[in-house]
């Protein structure tokens, strides 16, 4: 008989792994904690407004006094608050104090990508659409697509910015301070500073944030409240605002976000973008200027295509006239010489794929279950305006630039995929295989250079000390669909210079908003 | 004539699975026995979380590989194992790159604490620990055509096993594996609906357990098991979209062995196994044929004095 010890000491080790087995498997996001603000920017009242026709539009009543005995009671109770304050609530505090704005473009960002997935099809080979009016019943409402996403973002940025610009306007008009200023005694959570408090900066951006996502996503009106909620008691666990403060920016911040709802959004013909019924009239039309050979779904059963008329929502920095002006030129024709050339490459990159290839391929994919191309571009925004620690009427300024000329971008290139109909190359050849999905819509041109040249060409205008490192990652963008072989290359570079000219536009706003 | 059969199922159709079907026979002092195996593992249907489901977009994919893998004994207490496969994937109906390359190096060490005469035949109780490390920079977060999903593991069973004299069999073993993150190429990933804004991707640790029952004689051997693990944490796979690497998988299969002694030295194996009920796995059929060396490096090398 061996020797006994070992089996029951090897047992009771093997059950204490067993016990202690788990490291911690959740992963986590980095803390980004709250910066001091760099600059008051009282003249920020002024700057030029892409709703409301400027920063005093919409009124807001006047505060009480900082003498006037309702202060005065609110200071108590805030103090009250902050003292039963919980660690977590405090946790909290400090995570809205790292840039508001920032905060509610993440939100979105998080929501776009839940929300990115593709109905699966019926048993009869249809496939259903999202209902707004379930919007919680699969297939849930929206299917937050790059064009989607897009414009969500373009919407909510505007919405923040026009919102804070009126905000800033009413702050100076009041300059009723930070409670800190009037009573020594409260020490605030979050970086103190002189900026006027009333209306609250952060309960004008929640509202506002608030309504403007509960739009885009009915189906999240309960988390979207709770956050909002968070975001303006936030405020007063920290110390940084008092109730009067946060009622009045809730009131503005709401008021506004309805304004872009009702005055642009619900006009912006996005109703009619996915116009099924009209798709075989663009055929026509394509086919009347000699498009023979024309896009039709790879997807299993076949697929209805994506947004056939979301060329035609309003653009944000140019006119109708100027988005037909601006749109390429016919693409090389299958089985023309250049056509057949730009097949090739993609052979080649179909066999033989470097690792660093599909590397690229896979980081700038941005495709089903992902924020998108215009999200991953408002990641590289959050970067940026996080390192030069911009306050957030400069954030909510970087994000309505970029969102709106990303919005911009994918109306003119929907517009110019439709208007031209050109198959995938996998269409064309069966025996390219690619390294990533294959959008279910028309190759001229890549939505993602697109996308790309748009969001370096305000980056670098915003930015000018990251204009080459944005300019680069647009061109390994635009590649990477050709490395993946779902793009000829010249859908890529001429997506890339139509990108580039749809941002000089929001560029030219810009400079010309009362900024500088 | 003593053997081990060692088959290694390293990643077959997105599932992480390191599964060592044991006879309980350990190889005697000195002997190399030398194993190449091919196996072919295919699912059309798959569970998306608890719900099975098919994706027309995908029709049958298939994991193939050749495995060549060498075991040693040291002592006839204790063995070593090394082994290393090359995975090819691939799906019928997709147009998506099938994927290929030389995935994970393992190597494990295995224990006999125990051997007693009872009953009729031999009680034996054994511990393996073993360690994989992948070979090749391939991409993990291509499921379900990666070869792998690149993670590190260290793992630990125990392993229980009865032979009667007249050979009938009956092993039960438990394991545990511990595995590393992963990293992928993207630089922002969904876990459990939350936006995480890094390319590091937690990859669940396992916990496996077999039981098989079988007959073995000088010649021959033939087994019927059934198979069970289980990732411990995870999400699942989200509605209509790729699996991850986070997610929690788990598998339930059985399985049918054969084994047969062609000359004195050289074994021919076949298997086949059918997954059962699923979790973010696909529902598998698989079959393996290989083939057994068996050396004596001892006498070799008085032989070679």
């Amino acid at each position: 008989m061996k020797n006994l010890h070992l089996p029951y000491r090897s047992a009771i080790l093997i059950g204490l792994l067993f016990a202690f087995n788990q490291c911690d498997k959740t992963p986590e996001n980095p803390v980004e904690a709250p910066y001091a603000e760099t600059s008051l920017d009282q003249p920020a009242g002024n700057w030029k407004t892409y709703v409301l026709v400027n920063g005093s539009e919409v009124a807001v009543d006047a505060p009480q006094a900082s003498n006037a005995a309702a202060y005065t009671a609110e200071l108590a109770d805030l103090k009250s608050k902050m003292a039963a304050a919980t660690n977590e609530e405090k946790d909290i505090a400090q995570w809205w104090g790292g840039n508001g704005v920032a905060r509610w473009n993440k939100i979105a960002l998080e929501l776009a990508a839940n929300y990115n997935v593709p109905p699966n099809n019926n048993e009869d080979g249809t496939y259903p659409v999202p209902d707004a009016a379930n919007p919680t019943v699969y297939p849930r409402f929206p299917f937050a697509n790059p064009p989607v996403t897009s414009r969500a973002l373009a919407l909510l940025s505007v919405a923040q910015y026009d919102a804070l610009v009126t905000c800033w306007h009413h702050k100076f008009q009041h300059n009723r301070l930070a409670p800190y200023k009037y009573d020594a005694s409260i020490q605030p959570l979050i970086p103190a500073n002189d900026l006027p408090s009333y209306p609250s900066e952060d309960a004008v951006v929640a509202a506002a944030s608030r309504e403007l996502l509960k739009f885009i996503f009915p189906g999240e009106v309960a988390y979207l409240d709770q956050k909002a909620e968070e975001h303006k008691n936030s405020r007063l666990w920290a110390g940084a605002n008092v109730q009067s403060d946060l009622s009045a920016g809730d009131s503005l911040g709401r008021k506004i976000a309805l304004r872009i709802i009702n005055d642009w959004a619900k006009k912006d013909k996005m109703g009619a973008a996915n116009n099924q019924p009209g798709f075989a009239a663009q055929r026509d039309d394509a086919t009347a200027r000699g498009i023979t050979t024309q896009w039709n779904s790879l997807d299993l059963p076949t697929r209805p295509p994506m947004l056939p008329a979301f060329g035609n929502v309003k653009t944000w920095n140019f006119d109708e006239a100027t988005k037909i002006a601006l749109r390429p030129a016919t693409p090389p024709q299958p089985g023309s010489a250049e056509f057949e050339a730009s097949l090739v490459e993609l052979r080649k990159f179909s066999k033989e794929c470097t690792r660093e290839q599909f590397r690229i391929t896979a980081f700038w994919a941005d495709g089903v279950g992902t924020y998108t191309p215009p999200g991953h571009w408002n990641r590289l925004a959050g970067d940026y305006i996080r390192e030069k620690q911009l306050n957030e009427i400069r954030t909510a300024r970087v994000y309505a630039l970029l969102n709106t000329a990303l919005e911009d971008a994918g109306i003119a290139c929907w517009d110019t995929k439709y208007y031209y109909m050109l198959p995938r190359p996998t269409e064309v050849d069966p025996s390219i295989r690619t390294s990533t999905g294959i959008p279910n819509f028309p190759a001229f041109t890549s939505g993602h250079s697109t996308f790309s040249g748009a969001a370096a060409e305000v980056l670098s205008y915003l930015f000018p000390d990251h204009a080459s490192d944005a300019s680069a990652w647009a061109q390994e963008a635009a590649v990477s669909r050709v490395y993946g072989c779902i793009h000829y290359r010249f859908d890529s570079e001429i997506g890339l210079a139509h990108g580039k000219k749809v941002g000089e536009y929001a560029v030219s706003r810009g400079r010309n908003d009362g900024s500088e | 004539m003593r053997n081990i059969y060692l088959s290694l199922l390293l990643l077959l159709s997105g599932t992480a699975f390191a599964q060592m079907p044991n006879d309980g026979l350990m190889m005697p002092q000195g002997q190399l026995c030398i194993l190449g195996q091919y196996s072919n593992s295919a699912w059309k249907n798959y569970w998306q979380g608890e719900t099975k489901r098919s994706n027309s977009n995908l029709g049958a994919v298939s994991t193939q590989s050749a495995l060549l893998m060498g075991n040693y004994g040291i002592t006839s207490n204790l063995n070593a194992m090394i082994g290393l496969p090359h995975v090819w994937t691939d799906a019928s109906d997709s147009y998506l790159s099938g994927q290929k390359g030389v995935q994970d190096l393992v190597v494990f060490l295995k224990y006999q604490a125990l051997e007693h005469a009872a009953l009729g035949g031999k009680l034996k109780l054994q511990a393996t620990g073993g360690l994989s490390s992948p070979v090749t920079n391939y991409p993990a977060d291509f499921l379900p055509l990666s070869i792998g999903l690149h993670s590190k593991t260290a793992s630990l069973r125990g392993v229980f096993n009865y032979t009667a004299d007249f050979g009938l069999y009956l092993t039960a073993q438990a394991g545990h594996t511990w595995r590393s993150i992963t990293k992928t190429d993207r630089d922002s990933y969904i876990f459990d609906n939350e936006l995480i804004l890094n390319n590091e991707m937690p990859v669940p640790n396992v916990f496996d357990y077999s039981v098989r029952l079988g007959f073995i004689k000088t010649r021959f051997q033939t087994e019927f098991w059934y198979d069970s693990f289980t990732g411990l944490t995870g999400d699942d796979i989200r509605y209509n979209e790729a699996p991850q690497p986070t997610n929690k998988m788990a598998a339930a299969q059985v399985g049918w062995f054969g084994k047969g002694f062609v000359t004195k030295r050289l074994g021919l194996i076949v298997t086949v196994s059918q997954v059962l009920s699923g979790r973010n796995v696909g529902e598998s059929l698989t079959w393996t044929a290989g083939a057994t060396y068996f050396l004596d490096v001892n006498k070799r090398a008085a032989e070679s004095k």
